[in-house]
C-alpha cells in the first residue's frame, strides 16, 4: 500500500541534458542518481529544470531508460531484470557505453556503473595489450623501452 | 576511453577479476597502469583461470603472487583459489596477509599450505566483511583481542575447527549475518561434546555434512536455516520467531528441538527421515497456522509438543499436524498450566481435554502422553 501510494503521488522533475534537451521524469526514477538526490536537497525549486552537465541527450535518455526500469518494484524477478540489464548493456555500441560509464560515474548510479563496467571488463578478458588498444582506441603512451621494463615486471602473465 | 576518470578504469581492472588479465590489461598504457597501481580493489588468483598455474615450480607460483599483489594498493578483495596445485609454505602466505590487513573487506582463500598458518591471526580484521576459507584449520581463537568488527558473511569448507573455537568465532563477529559450515572437522574434546553457537546478529544458516552429537544453534535473528546432508544425535535451534525458511534435505536427527515461535506457514518444510519432532510454541497466535501441503512427516514417530497458553485452536492445529504423520507412534503434549485457574481457562482445559479424546478415536494407534507443569 504505502509504495502505490508514494509513486501516484511522485513529484515529477525535469532533467536537462547538455545539450538542452529537457527530459519529464518521476522523482524516485531520478532518485537512483546520487548526484541528483544531492543536487535536489539543495534545491528551492524543484520546477526548474536540473542541469545533467556532461551527459548529453541521447545518452541521458539512455540513463533515464535504465532508472526507470530499476525503479518500479513491480513484478519482475531478479532474474528477469539480470535478463534486462544483459540485453540493455549488449544493445549499445562501444562508444555509447563509453559515453554511459562517463555518465554513470559522473550521476553516481551505482548499478548501471557497475553494469557497464562489467561490460567492459568482459570485452578485455582474454586479450593482448595490442588488442586491448585496437578494441578500444587506446594511444600506447609508453616508450619501447617503458613498455619492455613493465611486461618484465610481470614477465609470468606474457607466458603462453 | 581516455577522458575516463582513472577510478573508473581501477573499477574494470577490479571486476576482471582474474590476476592474469588484470596484469596485461595495465600495460596498455600509463592511465590503466596507474589505476592497476592505486585504484585496483579486487585480484583473483584461480588455479582454473589458467593452465599454466599447474606448470609452475610452487617457488614461482609463490613469487608471482607475491609480486603482483605487493604492486597493488589499497587491495579490498583477495581471492586466492589454488587448492588443486602443491601446498604453499607459510611465509609468503603470511606476506599476502599482512600487506593487505589495512584494506581487507573480502579475503577468499582455498590453498593449502605447510605449516598452517593462523589466517585468523594474520588477516587484517578490523575492515573484514566476507571471510571464506576452505581447506585449513583454524587454531585457537583468541576472544580476549581477537575481533572481526564488521564481517558478514563467514563461510567454511573443509575446514578444521573444536566446537569451543567455532563457538567463540561467533562471539567475536558482532555483526555476522550469514553463517556456512561445509563438511567441517569439527573436533570435540571431553569438556566440549556439544556444538554451541550463539548469535544475536546472525540471519542465515547453512549446514552440510556435519556428524555431530548435538548442536544448539541459538539466535535473536535467525530467518532462514538449511540443513543438508548432516547427521546429529540432537539439534536444538532457540530462535526468537523471526524463522522464516526452515530446510531439511536428507538429514537425519534423531532428536529435533525448536525452541522457536515458528511460522509453519511460511516455512517450507521437509523431513523425510525426521523421526522425532518436538515444536514448543510461546505464542498462541501461531497455533492459526498449519502445516503447508509439501510437508512430510512420514518417519516421524515420536511428536513433543508444547503450549504456554492453551487456547481451542490448539486442536485444529494438532489435528492437521496427525494427519500429516502418518506412522506416528507416540503423541507427547507438554502443557503449562497456571497455578490460580480462571473459569475460562478450567473450561479450556476441558474442552481440550474432549477434544483430545475425540481427536484420539481416529488415531488409534498413537500413544498419547501429557506432561502439564
Amino acid at each position: 500500500m504505502a509504495s502505490t501510494s508514494t509513486s501516484t503521488l511522485s513529484r515529477k522533475l525535469i532533467l536537462k541534458s547538455s545539450d538542452g534537451e529537457k527530459f519529464e521524469v518521476d522523482e524516485n526514477v531520478a532518485m537512483q542518481s546520487q548526484t541528483i538526490k544531492h543536487m535536489i536537497e539543495d534545491l528551492d525549486d524543484i520546477n526548474s529544470p536540473i542541469p545533467v552537465s556532461i551527459v548529453t541527450g541521447t545518452i541521458l535518455s539512455k540513463v533515464i531508460e535504465y532508472c526507470k526500469k530499476h525503479a518500479t518494484e513491480d513484478s519482475d524477478s531478479d532474474e528477469q531484470l539480470k535478463q534486462w540489464d544483459k540485453e540493455y548493456a549488449n544493445n549499445m555500441d562501444l562508444n555509447t557505453l563509453y559515453y554511459l560509464l562517463l555518465a554513470a560515474n559522473y550521476m553516481e548510479i551505482k548499478g548501471l556503473l557497475e553494469l557497464i563496467t562489467q561490460c567492459v571488463a568482459d570485452m578485455i578478458k582474454g586479450k593482448s595489450p595490442e588488442e586491448i588498444r585496437a578494441h578500444f582506441n587506446i594511444k600506447n603512451d609508453f616508450t619501447p623501452q617503458e613498455e619492455a621494463n613493465i611486461r618484465n615486471e610481470n614477465p609470468w602473465a606474457f607466458e603462453n | 576511453m581516455d577522458n575516463l576518470p582513472v577510478e573508473v578504469i581501477g573499477n574494470i581492472l577490479s571486476q576482471l577479476g582474474a590476476a592474469r588479465d588484470v596484469v596485461i590489461a595495465s600495460t596498455s598504457c600509463q592511465k590503466w597502469r596507474e589505476a592497476w597501481r592505486n585504484h585496483l580493489h579486487s585480484l583473483l588468483f584461480d588455479s582454473s583461470d589458467w593452465p599454466l598455474y599447474h606448470d609452475f615450480p610452487l617457488y614461482r607460483l609463490e613469487i608471482l603472487i607475491t609480486q603482483t599483489i605487493f604492486q597493488t594498493r589499497g587491495l579490498q578483495r583477495l581471492s586466492i583459489l589454488m587448492n588443486d596445485v602443491d601446498e604453499f609454505s607459510a611465509a609468503p602466505v603470511v606476506a599476502w596477509l599482512l600487506y593487505t590487513r589495512d584494506s581487507l573487506r573480502e579475503l577468499y582463500y582455498n590453498a593449502r599450505t605447510i605449516p598452517s598458518v593462523n589466517i585468523l591471526e594474520k588477516c587484517g580484521r578490523h575492515k573484514l566483511e566476507v571471510l571464506a576459507l576452505a581447506h585449513n584449520s583454524i587454531i585457537g581463537v583468541e576472544p580476549s583481542y581477537q575481533r572481526f568488527p564488521q564481517l558478514r558473511s563467514l563461510l567454511l569448507t573443509s575446514v578444521s575447527i573444536s566446537a569451543l573455537d567455532l563457538s567463540l568465532l561467533l562471539n567475536i563477529c558482532p555483526k555476522l549475518e550469514v553463517l556456512k559450515l561445509i563438511n567441517p572437522d569439527i573436533v570435540i574434546s571431553d569438556n566440549h561434546t556439544t556444538l554451541e553457537l550463539y548469535s544475536t546478529s546472525l540471519k542465515d544458516v547453512y549446514m552440510d555434512a556435519i556428524s555431530m552429537d548435538k548442536v544448539i544453534l541459538e539466535g535473536d535473528h535467525i530467518e532462514k536455516l538449511h540443513l543438508k546432508d548432516c547427521t546429529l544425535e540432537m539439534f536444538l535451534l532457540v530462535g526468537k520467531g523471526g524463522l522464516r525458511i526452515f530446510r531439511i534435505d536428507d538429514v537425519s536427527v534423531l532428536h529435533f528441538d525448536i525452541d522457536e515461535v515458528v511460522d509453519l506457514e511460511a516455512v517450507s518444510v521437509c523431513f523425510p527421515r525426521l523421526k522425532h519432532l518436538s515444536l514448543s510454541y510461546e505464542r498462541d497466535s501461531v497455533l492459526h497456522y498449519g502445516l503447508p501441503g509439501s510437508s512430510c512427516l512420514e518417519n516421524v514417530a515420536v511428536l513433543e509438543l508444547g503450549w504456554t497458553v492453551i487456547n481451542d485452536l490448539f486442536i485444529e492445529w494438532l489435528s492437521g499436524l496427525l494427519e500429516r504423520c502418518p506412522n506416528l507412534k507416540k503423541l507427547i503434549i507438554y502443557g503449562a498450566v497456571s497455578g490460580a485457574k480462571t473459569h475460562d481457562e478450567c473450561n479450556a482445559l476441558a474442552r481440550f481435554t474432549s477434544s483430545i479424546v475425540q481427536l484420539m478415536r481416529i488415531h488409534s494407534q498413537v500413544e498419547v502422553l501429557f506432561e502439564f507443569e
